[in-house]
């Protein structure tokens, strides 16, 4: 093994673990000397510098690694994916922790540059085993992150997320070790060579894999694996929720499809209404109904706005599985696509939502009233980002959910036929009933008036975790092309390299 | 000048006025009456150019947009189109010119109706299925928040009422557009290559009530109308002249150049259905607004009842009646755009009320004769006297009617009549009562602004234009409807 191309392959792994350290060593120190904690500001000053360095170091890691590992790749998607992952990620470093909250910014920061680091690994292999450690990686990081802030509902967020993810990943290492039983390798391209041939799983697999997609499921909060979800967004730091909905949503999605496309194409079955086959194709097909109908309906009754974006995303996860569900490259880059662009109005949903809270005490949709006196650019912000969740245009989330339906229906017409009309169907009106949630918070902002209307003042990294988000959900709704085209080229690049 | 300038002068103006410094908020209404102007003059100067040189090469715009599914920013503009543009131009002038005294956050009111009447220019103009949802849909939006900060009765609830009910025709269009573009391959959302493409019948017959339902519920169609008369009555008056007078026509528009072309044999079908349930939306609309206290919600229910004339004309499946229909969206959005105006912004603005029987006490005939004139006007074209533009539409309807299924023609005849009944019943009721010799006299109000009676007069004279010399319009029309787009509709019958 040559190490000094193992250590360039993963440069922008190291240079997240290196100011991790870097940021612990600093807030000691300066604790140490003045007795009192690193303020916020510097650890999110020294965090972005780390994430840029590291989308900095992504350049230099070599497509064809000379290393001669097996555990780790760097083809397009996950060149692709890391840059996104560490785009979200310094997003999510730049909604700066309530400073009644967090005492220790230092080893905040630190423990979500090491879930970054798990999260950027996990996107690039197609080792299974490693898949799992990397994983969980990020899980143990992201259970910390959860119940940081040391109230009662932090604790108990952390804690259900904990075992929730605990029994999956059990799940998860179970599901691997039945495919390992039939195909006798871990690596995705290897699984998809003993596979060939089209003969059928035999039962144990079809376990496996199941156990797998389950696994997979709960990262991604899809019904009837969501239960973590609601407390986890509404306990936990915003920043750690952040965090989880954008970031760790984003690899998921990159998992699932890189595992069932690339690995199980062989085992897909069919949702095409009158023509179902069991197989993965199926089953995702019925999460995904699953998940549109209970998400959007248990949305309607929230009156906390963060519960709402929990049942949001879970809702959300539903669309994304009807393009997976469609077994196709294209459709798959459109879902892909479109979890990117869920990730950002939901961050920035909750970045706005942080500002009202820390103004407000509380995240009722009452807090909310009058937002468009007190603070412009917050109503302004919310708008775009809940508009684009409801899929209205010119918005990012418009152009996603129309592409991922598009794509999945062209992907399963057979003779002239669409075979996922009823799922893009129930998907659609599911899609139609959000609005109604997502207006019961604009109507708040911009209808209803505020007892007060003082202005609120944000730090400026505040602000930039709105501004950014925001204009790129404009621009990306104006020109979808700028993301979905790498996406869709880096999804269909690897497939066929594979 | 281009059809596209009326895009890009009302997308122009809505971005001004958002970014006007908050001590020139003044500034707002004169910057959207600036804007709301050119795109007129733009669809006019168009219109003309068409009439002159009917055959001069058509202007469009074509780029790819989002190649993955083979998405193009596709616009152009035939004779139809370029008609309703003009219709689009127009009541958004007078729109701006109703909502003058505004003064409640004036610039996002009229960024938000900037957006609309973008919106609308941008359906008319889109020659992409995909483009054409966009602009549908980003009407949304502003429609509610219009009518929710600065409607009136029960605004919350009709504008949530209105939006839910046009997010469900949305998302039935999209399921409707997206078997469309599966079906035929998954290579384009080009209009004219959806509608080249034949599709299972077996396909059309459930695919095409989907599409066709998505836009008539926008279209006001019986038994889904139900929230055009809550939102209108609840909307301010320059949204109900929009909505009431443009962004129904929509509905209709999609129908006609959308829903009807993709799926012919779907429509073959089913349009006798379609026949059915736009007769019965003419009669129960009138019957509806014969009861009615609320002067906004006569004129509401009278718009369920106009647009049944339109759906009706569509069902033909003849060149008169999709003419007459054309020619019916663009008498109507003038025609309701007028009423709305006098008894929501004129009559309104002075006697606050619109309760028939308490503006009988104003005495309006005496004390604001300006008003009662313009109303009386309104209230013939509304009837489709001759003279007038509905008069025009009506007949052509009615021709097409008499060709297609000659026995609709009675109960169509039926609801002619109750229009009359109620249009009379709410003009005498409102404007002209009868008192008593010992009732005391009314005071005076306050006469006619120049905003209103210059918005009053545009939309009266084009009105009287269109009846008196129907020729141009119906030429425009025409070309439109040569398109091989309608060649599998009309040769149906």
């Amino acid at each position: 093994m040559n190490y000094s191309a193992l250590f360039i392959q993963l440069l922008p792994e190291a240079v997240l673990v290196i100011t991790a350290l870097l940021l612990l060593g600093v807030a000691v120190t300066i604790e140490a000397r003045t007795g009192r904690p690193i303020p916020v500001d510097l650890t999110i000053v020294i965090s972005s510098l780390g994430i840029v360095g590291a989308c900095a170091a992504l350049n230099f890691c070599p497509a064809n690694p000379a290393s001669g590992t097996t555990l780790l790749v760097m083809d397009p998607l996950a060149r692709v994916f890391k840059a996104i992952v560490l785009g979200l990620g310094l997003l999510a470093v730049l909604l700066p922790p309530a400073r009644r909250e967090i005492a220790q910014p230092g080893e905040f920061h630190a423990l979500l540059l090491f879930a970054l680091t798990g999260l950027l690994l996990t996107v690039g292999t197609t080792h299974l085993l490693f898949l799992f450690v990397a994983l969980e990686l990020a899980s143990l990081s992201l259970y910390l992150l959860a119940g940081f802030s040391r109230t009662a509902k932090a604790a108990e967020a952390s804690l259900k997320y904990f075992l929730f993810g605990g029994v999956s990943a059990a799940f998860f290492l179970f599901g691997l070790s039945l495919l390992y039983g039939y195909c006798h390798t871990l690596t995705l391209p290897a699984m998809a060579a003993a596979l060939e041939g089209g003969h059928s799983l035999p039962a144990f697999a079809v376990v496996g894999l199941v156990m797998v997609v389950v696994g997979l499921g709960f990262k991604l909060a899809a019904a009837p694996f969501h239960y973590w979800a609601p407390d986890v967004y509404q306990g936990s730091p915003a920043t750690s929720v952040a965090l989880i909905a954008a970031a760790s949503k984003a690899v998921g999605a990159v998992v699932l499809v890189r595992l069932l496309l690339m690995g199980f194409g062989e085992a897909a079955g069919s949702a095409a209404w009158g023509l179902m086959q069991p197989g993965w194709s199926l089953w995702i097909g019925v999460l995904a109904a699953v998940s549109m109908v209970f998400g959007n309906v248990l949305a309607l009754a929230q009156t906390s706005v963060r519960r709402l974006l929990a049942y949001s995303a879970v809702a959300n996860t539903g669309y994304l599985l009807v393009a997976i569900s469609a077994n196709g490259a294209v459709a798959a880059g459109a879902a892909l696509f479109y979890v990117v662009v869920y990730g950002l109005a939901t961050f920035g949903a909750l970045a706005v939502t942080a500002a009202v809270e820390r103004e407000r005490g509380d995240d009722s949709l009452g807090s909310f009233a009058g937002l468009v006196h007190r603070s412009p650019l917050q109503a302004v912000a919310l708008l775009i980002f809940l508009s684009s969740l409801a899929g209205i245009p010119p918005l990012a989330g418009f152009v996603g959910k129309f592409v991922m339906f598009g794509a999945a229906m062209s992907a399963s017409t057979t003779d002239g036929i669409p075979g996922l009309t009823w799922l893009v169907g129930l998907g659609a009106v599911m899609s139609a009933i959000s609005l109604y949630y997502y207006l019961m918070v604009l109507k708040q902002a911009f209808v209803r008036e505020a007892a007060d209307a003082t202005p609120v003042a944000l730090s400026m990294s505040h602000r930039l975790a709105m501004l950014i988000p925001a204009l790129l959900l404009v621009a990306l709704g104006l020109c979808p092309a700028m993301l979905l085209s790498p996406v869709t080229q880096a999804l269909l690049a690897t497939l066929l390299g594979r | 000048m281009t059809p596209a300038w009326t895009l890009i002068s009302a997308f122009a103006g809505a971005l001004l006025v958002l970014l006007l410094p908050a001590r020139s908020a003044g500034f707002a209404r004169v910057i959207a009456l600036v804007a709301s102007i050119t795109g007129a003059v733009a669809a006019a100067a168009a219109c003309l150019a068409k009439l002159q040189h009917p055959d001069a090469a058509a202007w469009s715009f074509d780029t790819a947009w989002i190649p993955e599914l083979g998405i193009r920013f596709h616009l152009a503009a035939n004779g139809l189109s370029l008609s309703l543009l003009l219709l689009t131009g127009i009541v958004a002038v007078a729109g701006v010119l109703f909502s003058w005294n505004v003064t409640l956050r004036p610039r996002a009111f009229f960024a938000f109706f900037m957006t609309i009447i973008g919106g609308v220019y941008g359906v008319f103009l889109s020659r992409d299925a995909f483009l054409l949802f966009v602009f549908y849909e980003i009407v949304i939006l502003p429609k509610y928040m219009l009518i929710a900060i600065w409607g009136s009765t029960n605004r919350e609830y009709g504008a949530m009422k209105l939006t839910l009910y046009s997010i469900g025709s949305s998302a039935l269009i999209l399921i409707g557009l997206v078997v469309a573009y599966a079906a035929a391959g998954g290579t384009s959302f080009d209009l004219d290559y959806l509608a080249s493409v034949k599709y299972a019948p077996a396909l059309q017959s459930w695919a095409f009530p989907i599409l066709f339902l998505g836009f008539g519920v926008l279209g006001g169609i019986w038994p889904f109308h139900t929230w055009a008369p809550t939102g209108h009555v609840a909307a301010p008056t320059a949204a109900s002249m929009l909505l009431a007078g443009v962004v129904m026509k929509l509905g209709a528009y999609g129908a006609l150049c959308v829903a009807m072309p993709i799926f012919p044999q779907g429509f073959a079908e089913w349009r006798l259905v379609i026949a059915g349930l736009a007769v019965v939306g003419i009669i129960y609309g009138a019957l509806t607004a014969l009861t009615q206290k609320d002067l906004k919600f006569v004129i509401g229910y009278s718009s369920v009842s106009h647009m049944g004339f339109i759906l009706l004309g569509l069902a033909t499946a003849t060149h008169w009646g999709l003419s007459g229909a054309v020619l019916q969206m663009i008498s109507h959005g003038i025609v309701a755009g007028l009423l709305f105006g006098i008894a929501g912004r004129v009559v309104y603005e002075r006697t606050h009320t619109r309760d028939l029987t308490a503006l009988g006490a104003f005495d309006l005939w005496r004390t604001l004769p300006g008003a009662a004139f313009a109303f009386t006007l309104a209230t013939a074209a509304s009837m489709g006297l001759p003279g007038f533009s509905g008069f025009v539409a009506e007949i052509s309807v009615g021709i097409g009617v008499w060709k297609s299924y000659p026995w609709l023609i009675v109960p169509v005849a039926v609801g002619i009549i109750v229009t009359g009944a109620f249009s009379l019943r709410a003009m005498h009721r409102a404007f002209f009562p009868v008192r008593n010799a010992a009732d005391a006299a009314a005071p005076m109000l306050p006469p006619l602004t120049w905003p209103e009676i210059s918005a009053i007069a545009l939309l009266i004279s084009v009105s009287l234009a269109i009846g008196v010399y129907p020729m141009p319009w119906v030429t425009l029309i025409d070309d439109g409807l040569a398109s091989p787009l309608f060649h599998s509709i009309l040769s149906l019958p």
